[in-house]
């Protein structure tokens, strides 16, 4: 007996079993596979997505608090600068207006009206759960529009005689009736837009227009034009470059869109980080 | 940058701008170059007065020996001149009394004194008073050498009396 027999002999001696072979396990284990693959693959793209969202929010946040703290103190500072620049009519020299004590108070009350109409909300500018930073920061932007607004007046208003007044006590009027009325944000800009450009139309292109702004003696600029010299006498108007009119007007349009881009709420992200 | 950051920064720029527009309303340049001279003299000033905060002020040697020399060449015009720029926060005693010196012995005339230069001389010599009240001059050359002698010979030249129309009046000496 050989070694082949016995094994044929072994074989036989097995139960025969009916049915199909089946690999289960081996493709179990590559679903699973492909299931895990999946699932991190799954993990990976929304983490990347919440990566990339919270890079986008970043730079969105990064850009308001550009916007906020850097952008519109530059802005309001600028139009404190050009608000009381005048250029004098003989020599193209520069002439520095201070800001009159009513410019002041017209300002005061314009804070007022911001407040009231919600266009800054104090309690998220300002409070003592800020950080110390942060109240200063919100404080910097809050005096660069206190002091954009008192040279806007400065830059609006007349700078001496009969004009002076009378512009400043319409200033007064209308400033104290819209304190006790009510105000959205946007309807107060739009308001005090309409005021400043009234404004500015008056004195740059009305009274502008009847002062002389001949050079020359006082005699022969009577010669010239003895009507508007009368009116500048008689208004007691300054003279000043034309130029002046195109500064003041930028001053203006850098305050309203100051104004514009202004949060009433500031949101603290630095939390949030 | 973080918002932290962006704050500080805020903060920092908008009061060196606010300070450099408050000085532009402040100094009132004509001008472009009237800015640059005008900062130059801002700084210099401020300089000086931190000097004087910190108790390191002190007259500016060169000029004032300068201006020492053209006293004793009775060039009191020049003189007087660099006296106020070595001490130009006016706090040097010594060189106030020489600065109301040289308006003494500008104004003074044998016959009439100059009443405008003798009542500059009057400032400056109290302002040395204030200064230091037992202040002695040590230069030989000055014969009236305490500011109380110079305020009585001033004071004497700004009235008018009786004995100036004396004749005899007319051969004195100026101090």
């Amino acid at each position: 007996m050989d070694a082949k027999d016995i094994e044929r002999e072994e074989n036989d001696e097995l139960p025969v079993i009916d049915g199909e072979l089946l690999e289960v396990s081996a493709e179990d284990e590559i679903e699973l596979g492909v299931d895990e693959e999946r699932a991190v693959q799954e993990k990976v793209q929304t983490k990347a997505a919440i990566r990339q969202l919270k890079g986008k929010d970043k730079i969105e946040q990064n850009s308001k608090a550009y916007l906020q703290y850097l952008f519109l103190p530059f802005i309001f500072l600028t139009v404190a600068l050009l608000g009381g620049l005048r250029i004098g009519i003989d020599g193209g020299e520069f002439l520095f207006f201070r800001p009159a004590l009513i410019c002041l108070v017209f300002a005061v009350l314009l804070m007022l009206l911001f407040f009231r109409a919600k266009l800054i909300v104090f309690d998220s500018w300002f409070s003592y759960e800020f950080s110390a930073l942060r109240n200063m920061a919100n404080g910097a932007v809050f005096v660069s529009l206190f002091a954009a607004s008192t040279q806007i007046f400065n830059s609006l208003i007349p700078e001496q005689g009969l004009p002076f007044w009378v512009v400043g006590f319409c200033f007064f009027w209308t400033l104290w009736n819209n304190l006790f009325a009510q105000f959205e944000t946007q309807r107060l800009l739009k308001s005090l837009g309409g005021l400043f450009g009234f404004a500015f139309f008056a004195k740059y292109l009305v009274l502008s227009n009847l002062v002389s702004a001949e050079q020359g003696s006082w005699l022969s600029r009577i010669w010239q034009d003895p009507a508007k010299e009368a009116v500048t006498y008689f208004l007691d108007l300054p003279r000043f470059s034309s130029a002046t009119g195109y500064i003041q007007f930028f001053a203006l349009v850098f305050f309203l869109i100051g104004l514009f881009f202004i949060k009433p709420k500031m949101e603290d992200r630095s939390a949030q980080n | 940058m973080k918002e932290k950051h962006i704050q500080i920064l805020s903060v920092v720029l908008t009061l060196v701008y606010g300070v450099c527009v408050a000085w532009l309303y402040w100094a009132a340049p004509k001008n472009l170059e009237e800015v640059s001279s005008k900062a130059r003299h801002t700084i210099e000033s401020a300089t000086t007065k931190a000097k004087v905060v910190t108790k390191t002020y002190e007259v500016d040697r060169v000029k004032f020996d300068e201006g020492l020399k053209a006293f004793r060449n009775e060039n009191f015009i020049l003189a007087r001149d660099l006296f106020e720029r070595a001490d130009k926060q006016k706090l040097d005693s010594r060189t106030q009394f020489y600065i109301a010196y040289s308006y003494y012995r500008q104004g003074w005339g044998r016959f009439s004194n100059n009443d405008e230069l003798f009542q500059k001389a009057l400032e400056s010599v109290n302002r040395v008073t204030r200064l230091d009240e037992n202040f002695k001059a040590n230069d030989p050359g000055l014969k009236l050498s305490t500011p109380v002698e110079l305020k009585n010979e001033l004071e004497e030249g700004l009235r008018v009396t009786a004995d100036d129309f004396n004749p005899f009046k007319f051969t004195r000496e100026r101090k």
